[in-house]
């Protein structure tokens, strides 16, 4: 049993790291406080949904065609819609201002087009919905591959943004924006980058969500608030601090859902939400403000 | 190598640098002298692309203009500022930093190369390349500093008060290390107002006032000036 519900709450946990993530690189390195964030991650589980029962592709094909067009997607955006607030922005701050309000709008576009093409029903699909043994407990086999690779892209892109040159220098644009134009890191250019990977991340989140969870066109806020207690709880800008946070929040959550009350799962977030920003206000992993 | 000509910087109304003229040759040490807030870091930062120049400007840096540039590409040009303040990336490690400094296209060929360099001149750093740098000391981080600029294999390096806050020791190690910088053909401008220390280094100096260069000359005349001793060295 406890096993049963701890590779359930691994799950869940894994889907908000992912989330998260892609949240970290928007935030901490485009600058760019992203409410409509969660809608991408619904989008893309309606188009694994459409894929598997439209079309009869898998999601795990989805999951490779997906992410990109969310990343075009996402490049787009931020040339057209946010590129224009950066250019006239002051200072991050009174960036981060504008394009709250900028796609807090979004947010109502996008979940408008999906409430108009799929009403406010909700939607699952039923694959690899088959049940494993393991160690003596019995897992859904879709979960435990959404973890798998919840956990391979998530390991994949950390050693991407900590081994690699290209990945040094988005941290560092996140890091100082300014020491990063004089190691010749083009800053615009790299800002659009980073955020059209976290649209793509979040994209491979929905369709892995999609493979285990019911959705309806509303849900996107709930994750956009998740990926936000996630990011803040680990460490504004810090990756691992939102893997392990993410990890964390799903576990607790699964726990309260299972073994107290479903109805207290909220109030679980918010509880260890507030616990941890009293014992460390900088977050799990965050260093203490300048 | 850089000719500056006419070169100003407005905040607002406020002119921070009113048409500064100058030039660096190759293989040259130049300092330009002045109080806080005479306009020294305005013209460095114009130079690297960190502020915009107001109109008319002229910057070449070996025939090539960088006016209008951004800064990431006036880096790739050969011009690489260690700005005050340092603005080394202080959550990331030594080794991270210079990795980082060789991020100019520039600078990858030369990478293996400069980086020996960089840790035969700080041989601290060698030492340390695991930390991360915001938990060095101030003289430490000046070394990352200078060492992720010169990994960026620059013709040019552009020092913005690199003495500040550093001791009498520390301070005469880095007037040393400038000396072996040029020597492997980099040519240096950098302002301070250790006049002393930078004179002795230098080869020619400028004098900055209120925006205005107010004076230039030969570093041991400048040095051997009574009107520069009153203003720069006195006391000292």
């Amino acid at each position: 049993m406890l096993l049963e519900v701890t590779l359930s709450g691994a799950t869940l946990g894994g889907m908000y790291a992912l989330v998260a993530l892609g949240l970290t690189l928007q935030y901490g390195v485009a600058r760019i406080m992203n409410l409509s964030y969660g809608e991408l991650l619904v989008a893309a589980a309606f188009a694994a949904l459409w894929f598997y029962t439209g079309v009869a592709v898998s999601p795990l094909v989805g999951l490779i065609v997906v992410p990109p067009l969310a990343f075009a997607l996402s490049f787009g955006i931020y040339r057209v819609l946010l590129q224009p607030l950066v250019r006239r922005a002051k200072t991050r701050d009174a960036l981060e201002v504008d394009s709250i309000l900028a796609t807090f709008g979004l947010l109502f576009v996008i979940q408008g087009v999906m409430l108009a093409i799929f009403g406010g029903a909700y939607f699952s699909y039923s694959f690899l919905a088959v049940p494993l043994q393991i160690a003596g407990a019995t897992v859904a086999a879709n979960r435990l591959l959404a973890l798998v690779l919840a956990v391979v892209i998530g390991v994949g892109l950390y050693l991407g943004l900590t081994r690699t040159r290209i990945g040094t220098a988005v941290r560092a644009v996140a890091v100082d924006p300014v020491a990063a134009e004089l190691v010749a890191i083009d800053v615009r250019t790299a800002s659009a980058l980073a955020f059209a990977l976290g649209g793509a991340l979040v994209a491979a989140s929905g369709v892995l969500v999609s493979m285990f969870l019911t959705f309806n066109a509303n849900l996107g806020v709930v994750f956009t608030l998740k990926a936000l207690v996630v990011v803040i709880m680990g460490g504004v800008g810090n990756l691992l601090g939102a893997l392990i946070a993410g990890l964390l929040l799903g576990l607790v959550e699964n726990y309260v859902a299972v073994f107290v009350d479903p109805g207290l799962t909220l109030a679980a977030t918010y509880a260890i939400f507030l616990i941890v920003l009293l014992v460390r206000p900088q977050g799990i992993l965050g260093r203490a403000s300048r | 190598m850089l000719e500056v000509a006419g070169l100003s910087v407005l905040y607002g109304k406020h002119r921070a640098l009113d048409q500064a003229d100058l030039s660096v040759g190759a293989g040259e040490i130049v300092v330009i002298l002045g109080a806080n807030g005479a306009g020294k870091s305005s013209l460095l930062r114009a130079v690297a692309g960190l502020l915009p120049a107001a109109p008319g400007a002229k910057v070449m840096l070996s025939g090539r203009p960088l006016v209008g540039l951004p800064a990431h590409a006036i880096v790739e040009a050969g011009l690489a500022l260690v700005p005050e303040g340092r603005a080394i990336f202080g959550d990331l490690t030594v080794r991270e930093n210079l990795l980082l400094g060789a991020f100019a296209r520039r600078a990858r060929g030369e990478e293996t190369r400069n980086r020996a360099r960089v840790l035969a001149l700080f041989p601290r750093l060698a030492e340390r390349l695991g930390q991360t740098a915001r938990t060095m000391s101030g003289g430490e981080q000046q070394m990352v500093a200078i060492g992720r600029a010169l990994m960026s294999a620059p013709d040019l390096l552009l020092l913005d008060e690199p003495s500040l806050g550093l001791s009498p020791l520390l301070c005469s190690e880095l007037f040393r290390a400038l000396e072996r910088i040029r020597g492997d053909g980099i040519s240096v401008l950098l302002v301070e107002q250790n006049a002393r220390k930078s004179l002795a280094v230098a080869d020619r100096g400028y004098l900055i006032e209120n925006g205005r260069i107010v004076g230039s000359g030969r570093a041991a005349d400048l040095a051997g000036d009574p009107a520069v001793q009153r203003a720069y060295l006195g006391g000292r």
